[in-house]
């Protein structure tokens, strides 16, 4: 379940909102409720408060550190917590180097972009000029004149012009380029034999000297200009080596200083008053309720509100073991759960790394992607890049251990070492025993049938907690009818045939002693079809429409065999790639060594890492996404809504500064 | 008599083998007719999936799983190829 929350309702006259707002920042632990000007019952008169004094220039310094950050390219995320400073030395650092450290990054920036500027205006000048390359003339020459006209452009074909001109002709892969000079009286008659040959027209440049002259100082001109940026950008470098740490600290204090300044516009106040609503977790609320009363000095009413869980949105927290915690961003990829709601965190947390270890259970990769969990762990500094790292871990260790009792390390069998239970080895001769595959589809559908179980039972939890009434009553029913078609569909298939791991019940006493009057059913089948008849008559009850969604019991359910299926496609990829590798490359050329027999011996190598770094790609996205996958699909629609509110508590985590 | 026996096992190694074969394409078809299905479904969602995800990047993991959803299709006839292979 989510943690426990208790409504808090904070009362106090205007001039204990300094103190209060700031005690409250501290404790980072009050979900502020923002008050809405609805005139709710008993806040009529109330308005919405005012920021504290000092709050537009808080706000301003802010945006001025964050253009700064924002154009050395820092995020708190890359800065390492070396130091944390007090806040009345930053104050004062602030004032001293905030200034000229902002005109710098300014001048800098403002340069760079000029610069930028500068740079694609020379380049588009030579985009216009390519076509001129190879015409010799000083491009100056075709502009200027009275009484004639000087057009250029692209040709499909050549032409023949019966007026007085001056042409010339470049061609270029397949295309003719021209530059005409003509008398201006005679436009028409030009103009018509150039449309007849398609003619593209292209403005000719305003530039002095042949086209591959000024093409060639602007590209020279471009050269230095891109030097220059480029030394800006070394000096934007070391003012970010130099200032980061101080930089990050300014914009946690600031952002921290105008998170307190704009609180008020979320309480409700009168002239002389001010409400804060909110939510503490309950085994909080003592502490925070002390502490305020003290920062006050006893002039302000803090009391707990009865939740009213029907019409509340209570935010919702975590409250798992820390084992389980990283899981949780595998939870807020789908959805939050409700307040009301058994929070499934600690199921995936167990059961994940377990549907990944049996679907890639191979020592090699598994010790692969411990060392890539760990090795990630200096690029992603953030929470979440930590969380999914930690899933990962967890994953890899799971998938060592199911590597120990496959028997499996890249794709082979670990010498010395059988299978503990079943083999996933595909060709026998070198595992010494077959792939076991009827049993570990079977043991894959159990797996399933359990995990559909917990689900269904979840359901039946969550709906005798949150519903009221008759639907309470149907809703679980119907739950129960889903679990008794499931296993009423098991029963009858025990009882028609006999499945390995699987109880046999085709030895049931037959209905009827004469075969034809039983139709050789036994009693077994009919346990199954009242099973059966129950559930749909339950699951009717609930929602008529529900009925066609039957199918989707056997589909889930049969859904599960992919931890097998993908398992043994992942290890038949690596038995491939050591088959490639080893018996067609390396050992053959092993047993009579020569230069030749060296190379392809390289070769299998190099067939042999990338096919493996291939095979480990497939297998986080297949064992990763499929497991993923079977529990917010397969599970977590037997039980889960989801939809929770976020708990964000007003405050921060401080990591640069200090109270 | 020897001669026609001779004939026989021969003709049964064939049929044998011809089954073996047979179960192999099966098994190939399996595979490859709903490797195509689950491409063709997957098309439509995965272009939508990325779409969202252009508009809104938290949409990544649900777009995601959308995408992962038709993967089911395969999985079965990966499923009964396996079966077909080694049951």
């Amino acid at each position: 379940m989510p943690k426990q929350m208790s409504r808090l309702l904070i009362a106090g006259s205007r001039d204990q909102m300094v103190p209060v707002v700031a005690e409250l920042y501290r404790h980072n632990l009050f979900h502020i409720e923002d008050y809405v000007d609805s005139g709710a019952e008993g806040y009529e008169g109330f308005k919405i408060g005012t920021p504290l004094s000092g709050a537009s220039e808080k706000s301003a310094d802010l945006i001025k550190i964050r253009v700064i950050t924002n154009a050395v390219s820092i995020s708190a995320d890359d800065v390492d917590t070396k130091s944390s400073c007090s806040m009345d030395e930053l104050q004062t650092k602030i004032e001293r180097e905030l200034p000229p450290l902002e005109r710098e990054v300014e001048e800098l920036t403002g340069r760079r972009s000029k610069l930028e500027a500068r740079e694609k205006e020379l380049q588009q000048k030579i985009v216009e000029l390519t076509p001129f390359a190879d015409i010799p003339v000083d491009l100056n020459l075709y502009h200027g004149y009275k009484r004639f006209t000087s057009i250029a452009g692209y040709l499909s074909r050549e032409i023949v012009l019966h007026v007085p001109h001056e042409m010339h002709i470049s061609k270029k892969e397949g295309k003719n380029f021209i530059v005409i000079v003509y008398p201006t009286e005679r436009r028409i008659e030009v103009e018509k034999t150039l449309q007849d040959a398609g003619f593209q027209s292209i403005p000719i440049p305003h530039d002095s000297g042949s086209a591959r002259c000024s093409m060639e100082f602007y590209d020279g001109e471009i050269a230095a200009l891109k030097n220059e940026i480029l030394e800006i950008n070394t000096k934007l470098e070391d003012l970010k080596k130099n200032h980061a740490s101080f930089l990050v600290a300014c914009e946690e204090l600031l952002r921290a200083e105008v998170d307190q300044t704009e609180a008020p516009l979320r309480f409700a106040t009168t002239k002389q008053t001010f409400v804060a609503e909110g939510w503490v977790p309950t085994d909080r609320v003592a502490t925070v309720t002390n502490s305020l009363i003290h920062a006050a000095e006893g002039k302000i009413f803090v009391t707990v509100v009865p939740t009213d869980l029907e019409h509340d949105s209570v935010p919702v927290e975590y409250n798992n073991p820390d084992f389980a915690k990283p899981t949780q961003v595998l939870m807020d990829v789908y959805s939050r759960p409700r307040y009301t709601e058994v929070d499934p965190t600690l199921m995936i947390s167990i059961v994940f790394p377990l549907f990944f270890g049996l679907i890639l259970g191979d020592v090699g990769y598994g010790l692969v992607l411990l060392i890539l969990a760990y090795g990630l762990r200096r690029f992603l500094k953030g929470e979440e890049g930590r969380q999914l790292l930690d899933v990962l871990r967890n994953a890899s260790i799971s998938s060592i251990f199911f590597g120990i009792i496959f028997s499996e390390f890249l794709g082979f069998p670990i010498p010395g070492w059988n299978p503990v239970l079943y083999s996933r080895h595909l060709m026998s001769e070198h595992g010494g025993h077959g792939p076991n595959i009827p049993e570990l589809m079977v043991l894959s559908i159990w797996i399933g049938v359990a995990h559909i179980t917990l689900g269904r039972v979840l359901g039946i939890y969550n709906h005798a907690k949150q519903d009221h009434g008759h639907h309470r009553t149907l809703a679980v029913m119907a739950n129960f009818g889903w679990l008794a078609v499931m296993w009423g569909i098991l029963v009858a298939i025990w009882s028609t045939a006999a499945v390995p791991l699987m109880p046999v019940l085709t030895g049931l006493p037959a209905l009827a002693t004469v075969p034809p009057v039983g139709f050789g059913l036994n009693v077994g089948h009919a346990i199954s079809l009242v099973l059966i008849l129950a559930g749909i008559t339950f699951i009717a009850r609930e929602s008529v429409l529900e009925v066609i969604e039957l199918p989707t019991i056997v589909s889930h359910v049969l859904s599960y065999a992919r931890i097998v299926a993908v398992g043994l496609s992942s290890v038949a990829i690596a038995m491939v790639v050591n088959f490639m590798s080893i018996t067609m490359f390396i050992e053959p050329q092993l047993e009579n060594l020569s230069v030749v027999g060296v190379i392809i011996i390289l070769v299998g190598i190099v067939v042999f890492v990338v096919g493996h770094a291939l095979n480990t790609a497939l297998g986080i996205l297949g064992g990763g996404l499929h497991s993923i996958r079977l529990h917010y699909v397969e599970f977590f629609t037997k039980f889960y809504k989801g939809g929770g509110k976020k708990y964000v508590p007003f405050g921060m985590n401080r990591r640069f500064t200090e109270e | 008599m020897a001669a026609e026996l001779a004939v026989a096992a021969t003709d049964l190694a064939s049929v044998q083998a011809s089954q073996l074969g047979m179960k192999a394409l099966g098994a190939g078809i399996a595979v490859g007719l709903t490797g195509i299905g689950t491409g063709v479904a997957e098309m439509g969602i995965g272009s939508a999936a990325v779409g969202a995800v252009a508009e809104n990047k938290d949409m990544f993991g649900l777009a995601l799983l959308f995408t992962v959803i038709p993967e089911t299709i395969v999985i079965f006839g990966l499923v009964v190829a396996l079966l077909l292979l080694f049951v």
